[in-house]
């Protein structure tokens, strides 16, 4: 409270002056306050029109470091004003859904591949800002190209996408006379047993099933790599309809890793997506999937394991290797006054000189989205790039191999699919009995969010 | 039109009486009153009975976030009544409510008991014991999340290293036989201290004559404690326990910092599945049907609960 405010308060309760005075006197602070915060809102204007970003803080903090200060430089270029914001992983869409329906969204903000989907009722349809875009730059790969793009019309620009693999200890490796594995089933489980040391907590094989964004895209990959999939090539359910024998076979994979093989270490279970990181720069595991954040941590802290890890392509199945690769994109939305700005942030933040500083920042996290970047020499500077290239180009999209869609993404956002790898193995529920109750769950989405 | 004098007094006359008679019904100041208080009763009125009552009505659409809800009567309500998820959701809640409430109510007797006694830097020990309540339970959930961890948990370090109890680690919130009892244990943790603080306080005010009086008649430390102590703690108990039991339903941080209501949904209580639903699915009105669904169950605790002090207060 105003002090001058709190003073008259306390001359009332003193008696030292009257009721009327006190109202009356509060009257004309109150109005004079109002009075100079209009003076300072209008001085504020003066200063060029104000725009809100906000932006997404990964794990690569150097990544975030650069981005931020290109939005200042062009900022003071333009003559803007900048009023950031970060968003996490842990609390992304709960900062869009709040901002969307209070009907105060950012004017534009940094997107996962959730975005585009969820957030289109509110977002500007940027169709030929993407276009030109991706003209310039060789067109969008193909997995890109399906999430920012429905129905011809663009709701977000694709920016990169995260790159990845199985990290492996190759030092373990070599000691044992091993290959790299390149399937599942039987290579990570032999390469696993053979390198698994129990009795000195060490693992061979480090992957949740667990609600996270890690259980999630192996549970997804897998069925794809077994010859299934959620959904069909019309975009309706299939877990366990038209691909039952193929997911139940993926499924019994995923919870042989646990069960039977024992090549998971306790607790895996119950792991988030910092777990498995924390467990393999811990020395506790000798394979695990995982995006390039690992790899750069383990290069930030100089980490002795760096050098003794080799990060692959991720393995695959008997139907293939399949891998998710989900683009972060730029979304503008309809309710800023500044569509021309945004427009040109974009086009500053996405010129070929920015993001090059910026992707050689971020250890392979800034996967190419455009055909053109992909072939930029930055990838052949390490040879643990060549792989989390490789699983990007080869990538494919949530809802795959149909269109991608708001239920297909809601399947992963509700984590249906950690739930099913959960209930076998925590519950004891068959898989057979896991896959139709997961089934029944996606069908319930499809129905809802076919409504519109 | 002219007015006649005489009416003119005659009205004022009658307008003075009129106030006179407010002032006597509302009080000296009423018209200040009323002004004092308006700005309250709208500011109740727009942050806690329009929200909810919007809230009740959304609960009854189909809302998806940046479209306007569509109105589809109970169909929430009926849809959650067949899941699956949400009838273990609320099976969980349940049991993680009553499993900390009860061990809760057991540990803060024992914890005022001991206080109570002749005990060596009492007021030390009760700032320890206070520490729990205390802490932000953000901070407290993250310290368990690492303790439980089974890989590089301390827990699990000295059972298996330390004191070789275990031959290997539990995964303590991956086992369905543990992930409950984990964060019903960590709510336990944090909660025990008010109980325990609050009776301390409902003993000190129970007058000594009584005990005196108990043990002059031969009555043992467990007699006195049964027949004088509990007796005493009776109203602070029950309010504890509707307090806690309110508190504890409505717990949303231990379980989405430990679990999420994982693995496989083997924690998921009622204020994580709201959660989920909301910012997971994106279905508003679903989210608040589930937020809804146990508010008469609680307010009938609640009731009950309520009814019983009146009960024991008459007697």
């Amino acid at each position: 409270m105003d002090r001058r405010l709190t003073d008259l308060a306390d001359q009332l309760a003193a008696g030292l002056i009257a009721r009327r005075e006190f109202l009356r006197k509060a009257t004309v602070i109150t109005g004079g306050t109002a009075a100079g915060l209009g003076v300072l809102n209008t001085m504020a204007h003066a200063q060029g029109p104000k725009l809100r970003v906000w932006l997404f803080k990964s794990y690569v903090t150097a990544g975030n470091d650069i981005l931020a200060r290109q939005v200042e430089d062009w900022a003071k270029e333009r003559k803007v004003q900048i009023e950031f914001d970060w968003a996490t992983f842990g609390d992304r869409e709960q900062k869009f859904v709040a901002a969307i329906e209070a009907g105060n969204p950012p004017d534009i903000a940094e997107m996962n591949y959730q975005g585009p989907m969820r957030y289109r009722p509110a977002l500007r349809d940027v169709t030929k800002l993407a276009k030109d875009l991706a003209a310039a730059r060789g067109g969008l790969l193909p997995f890109a190209e399906r999430v920012v793009q429905t129905g011809g019309q663009y709701f977000g620009i694709a920016r990169l996408v995260f790159g990845g693999g199985l990290h492996v200890r190759k030092d373990l490796i070599a000691e044992k006379g091993l290959k790299m594995p390149k399937v599942y089933d039987p290579d990570v489980i032999e390469v696993a047993k053979k390198t698994q040391d129990p009795s000195k907590d060490l693992w061979g094989f480090g992957q949740t099933l667990n609600r996270s964004d890690d259980g999630n895209g192996f549970l997804q990959n897998i069925l794809w790599d077994w010859g299934g999939g959620t959904w069909d090539k019309e975009g309706k359910p299939a877990l366990a309809t038209t691909y039952l024998k193929e997911n139940t076979a993926a499924l019994q994979f995923a919870v042989d890793t646990i069960q039977k093989h024992k090549i998971q270490p306790p607790g895996v279970m119950g792991w988030t997506d910092v777990h498995n990181n924390e467990a393999f720069m811990a020395g506790k595991l000798v394979m695990t999937n995982n995006g390039a954040s690992l790899y750069y941590a383990m290069g930030a802290k100089k980490h002795p394991l760096f050098d003794k890890t080799q990060v692959i392509l991720t393995p695959g199945g008997p139907a293939g290797s399949f891998v998710a690769s989900n683009p972060y994109n730029w979304g503008l939305f309809k309710a800023s006054k500044h569509a021309e700005l945004c427009d040109d942030l974009v086009r500053w933040v996405e010129d070929e000189k920015h993001f090059e500083e910026y992707m050689k920042a971020c250890s392979g996290q800034a996967g190419p989205v455009y055909k053109s970047r992909a072939e930029h020499p930055y990838w052949k500077t390490d040879p643990n790039f060549q792989g989390m290239l490789q699983n990007i180009l080869r990538g494919v999209w949530i809802g795959y191999p149909g269109p991608s869609t708001p239920a297909a993404i809601e399947v992963q956002a509700q984590y249906i699919l950690c739930d099913m790898g959960g209930r076998v193995v925590t519950a004891g529920l068959s898989i057979d009995a896991a896959l139709k109750e997961a089934h029944k769950r996606v069908e319930d989405i499809y129905r809802i969010r076919s409504r519109g | 039109m002219s007015v006649p004098a005489a009416q003119v007094g005659t009205n004022a006359a009658l307008n003075g009486r009129a106030a006179v008679a407010l002032r006597r019904v509302l009080g000296p100041d009423y018209r200040m009153g009323y002004l004092f208080v308006t700005p309250i009763f709208f500011f109740v009125l727009s942050l806690i009975a329009y929200p909810f009552c919007y809230a009740i009505y959304l609960s009854f659409t189909h809302k998806l976030v940046g479209l306007p809800p569509v109105f589809v009567g109970f169909e929430n309500y009926i849809r959650l009544a067949w899941d699956g998820f949400f009838q273990r959701a609320v099976v969980n809640s349940f049991v993680f409510t009553f499993g900390s409430v009860g061990f809760k109510l057991v540990l803060g007797v024992v914890m005022a008991l001991v206080l109570t006694a002749p005990i060596r830097w009492r007021s030390f020990w009760t700032g320890v014991l206070l520490i729990p309540w205390v802490a932000p339970t953000v901070v407290s959930a993250l310290n368990f999340l690492w303790i439980f961890d089974g890989s590089l948990g301390v827990l699990n370090y000295l059972l298996v290293r330390v004191f070789h109890l275990l031959p290997q680690g539990v995964g303590w919130l991956s086992e369905p036989g543990t992930a409950m009892a984990s964060v019903v244990a960590v709510n336990i943790w944090r909660g025990f201290p008010f109980f325990g603080i609050s009776f301390l306080a409902g003993m000190k005010a129970i007058p000594a004559e009584l005990y005196e009086a108990a043990a002059v008649d031969g009555a043992s430390t467990l007699q006195r404690f049964r027949h004088v102590t509990l007796p005493g703690l009776r109203n602070i108990m029950i309010i504890v326990v509707l307090l806690s039991t309110i508190w504890t339903f409505n717990d949303f941080q231990i379980v989405y910092i430990l679990t999420k209501g994982g693995p496989g949904g083997t924690t998921m209580v009622m204020p994580v599945l709201t959660y989920e639903t909301a910012f997971g699915a994106q279905r508003l009105g679903e989210a608040i049907a589930v937020a809804l669904y146990l508010l008469p169950a609680l307010a009938v605790t609640i009731m009950v609960l309520a009814r019983y002090m009146r009960k024991g207060r008459k007697r």
